[in-house]
């Protein structure tokens, strides 16, 4: 019957596996297709390369005044086709080097310092965590009102010796300094803990609790879309027993904002 | 009251008809067929437009001076992969097995991405187990089901010739990171660390090969130590 169940487990993997092949070979044509952005080179001329990455080789140059289209953009680099059918990729420094048909300046954002000052949405993923003698992993997601003000959801797993379980929380983060590269930040909300204790002689079940933290911490610029974030959080777990319950969670890791 | 507005209006608009005899408009309206003139005289057009529009016919030639929006089309980004993976894991005691997982990726930088990883495999008996006939797990505890986030980094990219004319870009890459593992009725804290090799036959499929060491403490069979599990993957990606 195990058996039978694994099988099965296996063949829905097979088959996820099948669908996404299909989902790819379907995605290709679809996006050949598409209407692409038409620039043109005010540069005396566009460098193209094999790859996108700096390392790749340049292999056809585009002259001045010629246009080229934009068919997709894969982190820093602009892929283009010229108009006898080259395909090449681009940088997005080279790419600011050209002008669309209204005239206007092609502008891409690739993240500096000035965007980190002000954006929309962040999100980030903490590597070390510490959350009341237990080890956690969490990550985040955050949207932003203004530079200063933002709502933020974190959910993460802590894995301890006398206990696992999952947090969830929302709540508010004030950035101070948001123009500085390194900048505190305090955070209030709101939250729920789900706590697995592990057995012991008498196995106490398994319970779910609401939350309420206050904290703070610190967010260093690092490069384009990059930051670090460290930051420490006072949960106080609301217990149905005779005491609340207050731990202590230290967090730190990598972020980035679009 | 509306009447009067539209009668003396029209008195109004009589009036000029009589005394504008050079506007385009109105000329025709009388079926004058001459050539209308090419631009009228800036004292005729704010005569005109003085009076009341729902009782002037409608203009000949309307101006258009509206100005073209140009409907700037959307780059298709492709920072995001996503794909999944079969492969071997050598879970620590309990031999060789098969895995499957998925795993989730968002390139930052063409040297950075960030990664998450969600697989499972089953783990078969310990020797122990083989030699005394007794279960030391229960079947449903012998999952052992993982997920990681990790940061990775490019390195030595490259390309890869096929032939004479088909080249494909290809990378090495190395990650790190941290995630759970739920094995033997229990979770515990994982740090995943490995390297890896991919070829994209076309920018938007990657073909993965890569090795992970998941590394976390354990009790399980009595002492605890660090149970180190190797996996070795073939994958599948796209991006989009």
């Amino acid at each position: 019957m195990t058996r039978q169940w694994q099988r099965s487990t296996s063949a829905s993997w097979a088959t996820s596996f099948l669908v996404l092949l299909v989902l790819s070979a379907l995605a290709g044509p679809a996006a050949r297709a598409a209407q692409y952005l038409q620039v043109f080179v005010t540069a005396p001329y566009l460098e193209m390369h094999t790859g996108p990455g700096r390392g790749y080789p340049v292999f056809n140059v585009v002259d001045r005044d010629a246009s080229v289209d934009v068919l997709k953009r894969y982190t820093d680099w602009f892929k283009v086709r010229t108009a006898r059918g080259v395909e090449g990729w681009v940088s997005a420094h080279d790419m600011e080097q050209t002008v669309l048909a209204d005239g206007t300046h092609f502008h891409y954002d690739t993240g500096d310092l000035a965007a980190y000052t002000s954006h929309r949405f962040e999100a980030g993923a903490f590597f070390y965590g510490d959350y009341g003698g237990a080890s956690a992993v969490s990550v985040y997601g955050a949207v932003f009102a203004n530079p200063n003000l933002s709502a933020e959801l974190s959910v993460g797993e802590f894995l301890g010796s006398a206990s696992n379980g999952t947090t969830f929380d929302l709540g508010l983060a004030h950035i101070f300094y948001p123009q500085a590269r390194l900048a505190p930040f305090v955070m209030i909300g709101t939250g729920v803990v789900h706590t697995e204790p592990k057995a012991t002689l008498v196995q106490p079940d398994d319970r779910t609790e609401q939350s309420a933290y206050v904290g703070g911490g610190l967010r260093y610029y690092l490069t384009r879309r990059f930051f670090l974030r460290g930051e420490f959080k006072e949960h106080i777990i609301f217990t149905n027993r005779n005491q609340n319950e207050q731990v202590d969670e230290w967090k730190f890791g990598f972020a980035f904002f679009f | 009251m509306e009447i009067r507005l539209r009668i003396l209006l029209l008195t109004g608009l009589l009036a000029l008809s009589g005394s504008l005899s050079g506007c385009a408009t109105l000329r025709h309206l009388f079926g004058h067929e001459e050539a209308p003139a090419p631009t009228p005289a800036p004292a005729d057009e704010g005569a005109s437009t003085d009076r009341a529009d729902d009782s002037s016919p409608p203009r000949v030639i309307e101006p258009e001076v509206e100005r073209r929006n140009i409907k700037v089309p959307r780059i298709k980004s492709q920072d995001i992969e996503l794909g999944g993976y079969i492969g071997t894991l050598n879970i620590e005691d309990f031999g060789a097995h098969r895995v499957f997982g998925v795993q989730l990726a968002y390139h930052v930088t063409e040297d950075f991405f960030f990664q998450a990883e969600a697989g499972r495999s089953k783990a078969g008996r310990t020797s122990f187990e083989t030699l005394s006939n007794i279960s030391l797990l229960t079947d449903n505890e012998r999952w052992f089901k993982y997920y990681d986030m990790s940061v990775g980094y490019n390195f030595l990219p490259g390309e890869v010739f096929l032939g004479r004319n088909h080249a494909m870009t290809s990378s090495f890459y190395i990650l790190a990171g941290v995630g759970s593992t739920d094995f033997g009725g229990d979770s515990k804290f994982t740090g995943n660390f490995g390297a890896g090799y991919k070829i994209l036959p076309t920018d938007w499929l990657a073909v993965h090969v890569a090795v992970e060491d998941r590394v976390f403490n354990t009790d399980l069979l009595g002492v605890n130590k660090l149970a180190s599990n190797l996996e070795a993957h073939l994958g599948l990606t796209v991006f989009f």
